[in-house]
């Protein structure tokens, strides 16, 4: 039945322009496609949440098999994913390290997710509380200092009411986080905007030092300016009494932060019980 | 200090604010370690000569890696667009995808359908012959769990719209406004109170639904006061079945289809007649 079906997919694939050389793409089966269909329905999604997606698909699909080592499963889809300019990339939270997921566009084309949910006027908006946010020393940027950057904007005229309702629906909808009125980029946009913000601002962008990855919030070395993700400080630094700079051998001057694994995991499934209950409601 | 991302100039503002956002420096270039091989199609040789300041910088065959490119934007667009569940339409298409490629269309959106019949389990299709606006039908059976999983509500295949749909098709495949309401009404769903999930249930299955093609909502005429007609959209005719809705309906009534003969000896006519080989492909006919 269900491996019939696959069976028959597999057969007639091969669409011939995607064979750019001897690369072998890996299969689809229901199984990968549930788990894109529902992923897609995520901005982002945290490391659990999707190892519950995976197995939920494998029950639904292809109950007796054992289910793939996520890594694997992920990379088997974006082999697939390859041609198509997308794939699931994995980042961590900027504050604590909690590794994400996001389904992200490889090629900057004009086609964006943000695009189709936004107005030109709004997507200007995001743009300069964006600007803002790189600039800017912390990674955050104040609610006063976006709004007052309403009159520049592209599009039909916002005021500064209008611009604070436009700043939540980013924060909802996981572009923005909000700490006590300033903003900075929630992980989904630093997944999904890492290649276009490299590409548009290569004099302003902060690169972490260990990681090498888009960095919005970190620590930086007051001697050298090089800088560092918290969670990569954590990683790096880890149990070493005497913190030095990775470049320039000062002394680091900020708190070493910890990351508690196990305090995690018990958020994370006080997390869990409640959203299942959210959406049992409807 | 920061640079502002370079936007090509193109007549309409919609497009030009997308690509604006989106294009940054790099234009048609991804960073993939596959080069520019040489074009696939003879007819691409009609591009050759025309020389237009907008999509493709070089004049001349397009390579592989641009229909490649061309083909992933138009599945980018497709999935996007389907999110809304509002039909998407070929001149849509053709204005925000296709540009400058419009002489191998057919053949971009067969390839970009191949994929995501693949690679999603999406079937794109045409909403009614020969109207030029497509949807993209799952191939996948929604499971109850899927609820759980999801980041979003999802499509009402169980909730307010079953229920229309249903009601409609027991009653002989078209119903009167006001049933409709007299049946919800004894479900605390009434048109003109808010709902604690639906919302606004008038504004969800007279304007909503109808956009989505859900559903058909006619003006009944000579009526006094005026009344409506809700019958089946062309979205329901290809999403799901007059034999999956009696099911439904069984089930809520804790019975058997077959308890209702007439409906039940229509569902199966209906599921005949879709067992029959489509006699139109998927694919558009140019």
């Amino acid at each position: 039945m269900e491996e019939g079906r696959a069976e028959r997919r597999r057969r007639t694939e091969a669409p011939s322009h995607t064979q750019g050389g001897p690369r072998r793409a890996g299969v689809m089966t229901d199984v990968h496609r549930r788990f894109l269909q529902l992923l897609m329905t995520h901005g982002v999604l945290e490391e659990w949440d999707v190892r519950r997606l995976q197995k939920h698909c494998y029950r639904v699909h292809d109950r007796t098999a054992a289910v793939e080592e996520l890594e694997d499963f992920i990379n088997n889809i974006n082999s697939v994913l390859e041609s198509l300019y997308i794939e699931i990339k994995k980042g961590a939270t900027e504050d604590d390290g909690r590794p994400v997921y996001a389904l992200v566009n490889l090629a900057t084309t004009s086609v964006s997710k943000m695009a189709s949910d936004f107005a030109e006027n709004e997507l200007d908006l995001f743009r300069k509380a964006l600007e803002l946010i790189i600039d800017s020393e912390t990674g955050f940027a104040s609610s006063t200092n976006i709004l007052n950057l309403v009159d520049q904007l592209k599009g039909k005229k916002m005021r500064k009411k209008e611009a604070e309702q436009v700043l939540q629906k980013f924060v909802q909808n996981k572009w923005l986080i909000e700490k006590e009125g300033e903003f900075t980029l929630h992980s989904r946009a630093i997944l999904e905007m890492e290649q276009y913000i490299r590409e548009t601002y290569p004099d302003a962008v902060k690169i972490c030092n260990i990681c090498h990855s888009l960095l919005i919030q970190g620590q930086s070395c007051e001697t050298c300016g090089i800088r560092m993700h918290l969670p990569c400080v954590a990683k790096y630094f880890q149990s070493n009494s005497e913190p030095r700079c990775p470049h320039c051998n000062d002394y680091w001057p900020h708190e070493i932060p910890v990351f508690d694994p196990e305090k995690e995991r018990e958020a994370a499934t006080s997390r869990a019980t409640k959203r299942s209950l959210r959406s049992r409601q409807h | 200090m920061l640079q502002k991302p370079r936007s090509r100039g193109r007549p309409n503002s919609q497009a030009e604010r997308e690509r604006d956002w989106g294009r940054g420096a790099a234009e048609e270039a991804p960073s993939t370690s596959r080069g520019a091989g040489s074009s696939q199609e003879a007819r691409s040789a009609s591009s050759q000569g025309s020389r237009r300041a907008e999509a493709s910088p070089e004049v001349g065959p397009r390579s592989q890696q641009q229909l490649e490119l061309k083909v992933a934007e138009l599945v980018q667009f497709l999935l996007i667009k389907d999110q809304k569940k509002i039909p998407i339409k070929r001149t849509d298409i053709l204005k925000h995808v296709i540009g400058d490629y419009k002489d191998i269309f057919p053949d971009l959106l067969k390839l970009a359908a191949e994929r995501l019949e693949y690679v999603f389990g999406y079937k794109l299709v045409e909403l009614e012959p020969k109207s030029n606006t497509y949807i993209l039908i799952n191939t996948l059976e929604p499971v109850e769990e899927d609820a759980e999983v999801r980041g979003d509500q999802g499509t009402p295949t169980t909730g307010l719209l079953m229920i229309v749909l249903g009601l409609i098709f027991m009653k002989g495949n078209t119903i009167k406004e006001t049933e409709v309401w007299d049946f919800l009404r004894r479900l605390g769903v009434y048109p003109t109170k808010k709902h604690l999930v639906f919302g606004d249930p008038k504004k969800l299955i007279t304007e909503e639904f109808v956009r989505q093609r859900y559903l058909e909502y006619r003006r009944i005429p000579h009526t006094d006061p005026v009344d409506y007609e809700l019958q089946w959209g062309p979205r329901t005719n290809l999403e799901t079945s007059k034999m999956k809705v009696l099911k439904f309906v069984a089930k809520v009534h804790n019975q058997d289809p077959k308890d209702w003969p007439a409906q039940y000896c229509e569902a199966l006519a209906d599921e005949e007649a879709r067992a029959r080989p489509e006699t139109s492909g998927p694919a558009p006919s140019s």
